[in-house]
């Protein structure tokens, strides 16, 4: 096992990995930019490393201090946690070369899966099932007719560089298609230095469903039941749960063993997500992969009693899954993000936190970096804490977060705690009776009333 | 005796104490007192407080305690840092059988080296940016060095 670990991240995910390493009885260093020095990350790990001014580009996405950072406390593994350097392949291959073990699958699996049309290509390959579309990237307004006219409308372009919903458009008529397709393109290009563009049907009400998977060096894979994250503003999440009321067991173990298989079939290793649109029908078809840990990631270990983070470093270091295979849902699980924003305009709300009051309890996890008196800088995201639930049904955990969320106290800056209680009590959210489009309707909803 | 002082001669003093950098002149006579006080253009920016207009009185006063400001944070501004720009070791001479880059009380150049910062097997010679004496070295040499870290005190004046 590592005796010491770097953190190339910040935040509540920081903070996560320091306290599973501290289980773990291995020492860790934090890596921050001038922003962060009061950070609690840099506070609670063994050592701290400034990296750089508070622009990230200069400093959590510094590759050369960050590893002159783990070369100088001798280190001897990084973990990225998620975004920052997280998906950059560059991260892992300098890694090896400077002889550091990176927390994460392979640099060449994720150049694969990073680009979305190679990784597309690589699951019909995997025999997992894809939407309908392209074969490859579309290069002129020409072919998206064709394809379009084949599959049939709605469709969605989709940028090959994506992410967070950049370069992203849906299409319902032949006539938008050109000017569409030309801006889908632009953006791609500004957003990723990268115009390219595929095609997929676009299914109307899909619902968000992910597949969590763990696979060790040894070939030992586990995949685990679905987390449902269709609740999303502009592709960004903000509520998950598991179990979906939606999906039943058969699909479910259909979704574990096609993930299973094409994790075996790309050779992947450490922690992933495959991500998944599902149908009215209940048709599942592959839209991407993450190579990393999730932000939601709480709920499969709340809903399955495990420590996906501990076991990611243990897998790394060259140890056995230790995971049973006779793993099930014990409950369910829910996690509200909770941003420093308004809750209306969703406009961020850095400052000073002034009074702040987390609820406690039996099923209930709080992971935050937030404390009274913190300073949020604003040059990260909003995220200040998630407020994660665990009840035996899915009513019961429905009402702890509510009865938390309402406890929650955040003075000084502005949260969507508001929203999240306006979520919580909605009669389709409580029936389960919803899709990808169910919170951008809630907010038009309140808008018109 | 009267003192006689005129707009024209006041305004030759200030010429005067602007043309030799004075910070502050005051000449005091048996029934007549003049001062005339200069702001430095650094504090400017910072300390000026905005004063009203008819707040002539205190005028002189509240220049004087500008002045002494002015003073004391220019000792500190006579004393500039070396950071280091990246993560790294620091080294204070190019190999081990070398001699130093620099000593305590060496008079250096702008832009001449004071030591490598090691980052990922790379030597990066850090140079000065000011001219002035070494006042102190305050990292040890082959100990890590983190962004911004202070490497070195150099007295400019």
């Amino acid at each position: 096992m590592f005796k010491k670990i770097l953190i190339a991240n910040r935040g509540e995910i920081a903070l996560r990995i320091i306290r599973a390493a501290k289980e773990l009885g291995i020492k860790t260093v934090a890596v921050f930019s001038e922003a962060d020095r009061d950070s609690l990350h840099s506070i609670l790990a063994d050592e701290k490393i400034c990296i750089g001014p508070a622009k990230a580009s200069e400093s959590y996405l510094n590759i050369p201090n960050i590893i002159s950072a783990a070369l100088i406390t001798t280190a001897e593994a990084i973990h990225p946690g998620y975004g920052f350097l997280s998906e950059n392949p560059r991260f892992p291959e300098i890694c090896k070369q400077e002889g550091l073990i990176f927390l994460g699958p392979s640099a060449s699996i994720m150049r694969v899966l990073g680009d979305k049309n190679r990784a597309r290509q690589e699951m019909k390959k995997a025999k997992l099932p894809v939407l309908p579309g392209s074969d490859g990237i579309v290069e002129d307004i020409e072919t998206a007719e064709k394809i379009a006219k084949k599959i049939g409308f709605p469709i969605i372009l989709k940028a090959t560089a994506g992410g967070g919903g950049k370069g992203m458009r849906i299409v319902r008529s032949l006539s938008n298609l050109e000017a569409q397709f030309n801006v889908a393109q632009n953006e791609s290009n500004s957003a990723f230095g990268n115009p390219s563009l595929y095609i997929e049907k676009y299914i109307e009400n899909g619902r968000h469903i992910e597949i969590q998977v763990i696979r060790d060096f040894n070939g030992h894979v586990l995949a685990f039941g679905e987390r449902e994250c269709s609740i999303q503003r502009k592709h960004q999440k903000i509520l998950e749960e598991t179990p979906s009321t939606f999906i039943d067991e058969k699909i479910r173990k259909k979704m574990i063993k096609s993930v299973e298989t094409a994790t075996e079939y790309i050779n992947y290793h450490s922690l992933g997500t495959f991500e998944f649109l599902v149908d009215s029908k209940k048709n599942f078809y592959f839209m991407e992969a993450n190579t990393r840990v999730q932000v939601e990631h709480p709920i499969t270990e709340m809903a399955y009693g495990i420590d996906l983070i501990k076991e990611q470093i243990r897998i790394a270091s060259g140890k056995d899954l230790h995971f049973s295979r006779d793993l099930d849902f014990i409950g369910h699980s829910i996690e509200c993000r909770i941003n420093a924003e308004d809750p209306d305009s969703f406009a961020p709300s850095p400052g000073k936190i002034d009074f702040l009051v987390f609820p406690g309890g039996e099923g209930i996890r709080i992971d935050s970096a937030a404390y009274q008196g913190w300073n949020i800088p604003p040059h990260y995201d909003s995220l200040i804490a998630k407020v994660i639930s665990h009840a035996p049904t899915r009513k019961e955990a429905i009402n702890k977060m509510k009865t938390a969320l309402e406890m929650t106290t955040v003075v000084g800056v502005k949260t969507n705690i508001p929203l999240h209680l306006n979520i919580l009590s909605n009669s389709n959210f409580l029936n389960g009776l919803y899709h990808t489009q169910f919170l951008e309707n809630l907010l038009s909803q309140k808008v018109n009333e | 005796m009267k003192t006689k002082i005129d707009y024209k001669e006041i305004s030759k003093l200030i010429d005067l104490l602007e043309k030799r950098n004075l910070v502050q002149f005051e000449l005091e006579l048996e029934d007549f007192k003049i001062k005339i006080s200069r702001e430095h253009k650094k504090q400017k920016v910072k300390e000026a407080p905005i004063l009203p207009d008819s707040a002539q009185s205190d005028r002189i006063t509240d220049k004087k305690e500008i002045i002494e400001k002015t003073e004391d944070k220019s000792e500190d501004n006579n004393l500039h840092f070396i950071t280091s720009p990246m993560v790294g070791t620091f080294y204070r001479s190019s190999d081990p059988s070398s001699d130093p880059f620099v000593e305590i009380g060496e008079k250096i150049k702008k832009n001449q080296t004071l030591c490598i910062i090691e980052a990922m097997k790379l030597m990066n010679e850090i140079e000065s940016n000011v001219e002035g004496t070494i006042e102190d070295i305050l990292v040890k040499n082959g100990n890590p060095v983190e962004y911004g870290q202070k490497l070195f005190s150099i007295k400019t004046r």
